[in-house]
């Protein structure tokens, strides 16, 4: 075989594969539009991303697969496709996570533009203080972005997605949905797609992130705005540690006491 | 006191369980038929007597075998409703077996069973079915005409009050 015929009968099996995953994907399209409601809007959201993610994905295959794939391909291609599937399996559960997250991020804009309307004042704070110092708008909004702060922070059962506590400084998402929707994918991303005893941590929309930290019964999670690097990551994984040993232990069905702990909490942050 | 409970709708597909719990939280009714991939989540606060209770009511995808659940759409549940198509045999005829199932992985939960979509079948001819097949039925109800709908959760409801 050479290896032009090498990569056609490649990307032939990978596009089988590709096609059940579309198919998959037009599936929860499918419950995003039933829960969503806006059924044009959202497929034309995300035909756009699976082609894009498709194309970069056969893409990145020579580069990434080639000497594994092409060793592999010479003694098993003919006979035995579910080698080659097993290779790149781990690649494609990758992917797939990452649209679970886009569609995350799909449902959540929604949910942005929500929060967007409320805090609007906001956008005309920016409007005027460019007007009057001459600084693009555009500044404010990177300046706003870099300065990384928690929003919001749950604390929410495993399983039942119930809150135990809550700090909020806006109300515009109704929480308990929220909650609730964020339970039902953690666990379903965890369960289909990692292994072993990784847990999903991040979720990424827009300028917000939804970092999720786990504890033996309950979750942890903090819609986090501006930018998540490492050092911020270890400084809200300590608290949180910090704030679950001293104030949640003991105090698990007190929802009152937690919430008030949690409010000294970011008044002192 | 507010307190906050899990239910989950389960049962075959396109028996009624997005439609009862739109009938529930919406008062509307649609003749499309949605299926649901993965899981949507609404809720509803219910008024018993000095109580208040916030339902979190996750409809689920329809299996027509509990053990094919993702057990994790099901962890946390305080309430079941275990919804079936009275004009469907193929969705009560293991009705006792999922009930069972239900009962032995999920003990100390609330479990209630619901003959949907009786608008479609004389009662009386139905209940004589039921009765062939030892079903055992908790409610009658149809999403459509809005019959019990409103009793079936405010009757789970109580019982995760009590
Ligand atoms: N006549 C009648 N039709 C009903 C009733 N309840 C549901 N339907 C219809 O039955 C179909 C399926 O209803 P759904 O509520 O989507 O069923 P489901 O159990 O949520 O289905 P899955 O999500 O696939 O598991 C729809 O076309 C509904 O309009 C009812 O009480 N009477
Ligand atoms: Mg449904």
């Amino acid at each position: 075989m050479t290896d032009a015929e090498k990569l056609t009968l490649l990307r032939d099996l990978l596009l089988d594969e590709d096609r059940n995953f579309a198919n998959k994907i037009l599936e929860k399209v499918d419950t995003l539009t039933d829960t969503v409601n806006i059924d044009e809007k959202l497929s034309q959201k995300v035909e756009p991303i699976i082609s894009r993610k498709l194309t970069s994905f056969v893409e990145e295959i020579p580069v990434k697969l080639g000497p594994t794939i092409t060793e592999a391909l010479s003694e098993q291609i003919k006979n035995s496709q579910d080698e080659v599937v097993n290779i790149l399996f781990p690649l494609l559960g990758k992917m797939i996570k990452k649209y679970i997250q886009s569609e995350m991020k799909t449902l959540s804009d929604n949910i942005n533009a929500q929060i967007n309307q409320k805090l609007s004042f906001k956008y005309w704070y920016r409007k005027i203080m460019s007007f009057f110092s001459g600084v693009s708008e555009i500044d404010f909004v990177l300046a706003d972005m870099a300065k990384s702060k928690i929003l919001q922070l749950f604390i929410i059962e495993k399983g039942s997605g119930l809150i135990i506590a809550r700090y909020s400084n806006t109300d515009t998402i109704d929480e308990d949905l929220l909650a609730g929707m964020l339970t039902a994918i953690k666990s379903f991303v965890e369960d289909a797609f990692i292994k072993g005893d990784q847990n999903l941590e991040l979720i990424e929309y827009e300028l917000y992130k939804i970092y999720l930290q786990n504890f033996p019964t309950y979750y942890i999670s903090a819609v986090i705005s501006g930018k998540f690097d490492a050092v911020f990551k270890n400084r809200v994984e300590n608290d949180l540690f910090d704030f679950a040993n001293k104030h949640i232990k003991k105090n698990i069905g007190n929802k009152q006491y937690i919430e008030q702990k949690l409010k000294e909490y970011f008044i002192n942050a | 006191m507010l307190s906050s409970k899990k239910i989950v709708l389960v049962g075959h597909f396109g028996v009624g369980k997005s439609s009862l719990i739109r009938r529930f939280v919406k008062n509307s009714f649609s003749d499309d038929y949605l299926v649901t991939v993965g899981v949507h989540i609404v809720k509803k606060t219910v008024h018993i007597d000095n109580d208040e209770i916030t339902l979190i009511i996750w409809d689920i995808e329809g299996k027509e075998d509990m053990q094919k659940l993702r057990p994790s759409f099901l962890l946390g549940t305080s309430g079941f409703i275990y919804v079936f198509d009275a004009t469907r045999e193929s969705t009560y005829i293991n009705l006792s077996d999922e009930i069972n199932y239900i009962e032995t992985h999920y003990p100390k939960t609330n479990l209630l069973t619901v003959a949907n979509k009786i608008d479609l079948i004389e009662k009386n001819i139905f209940i004589k079915i039921a009765e062939n097949y030892k079903l055992k039925i908790d409610y009658y109800s149809s999403a459509k005409t809005g019959e019990n709908v409103e009793l079936i959760f405010n009757d789970l409801a109580k019982n995760l009050i009590k």
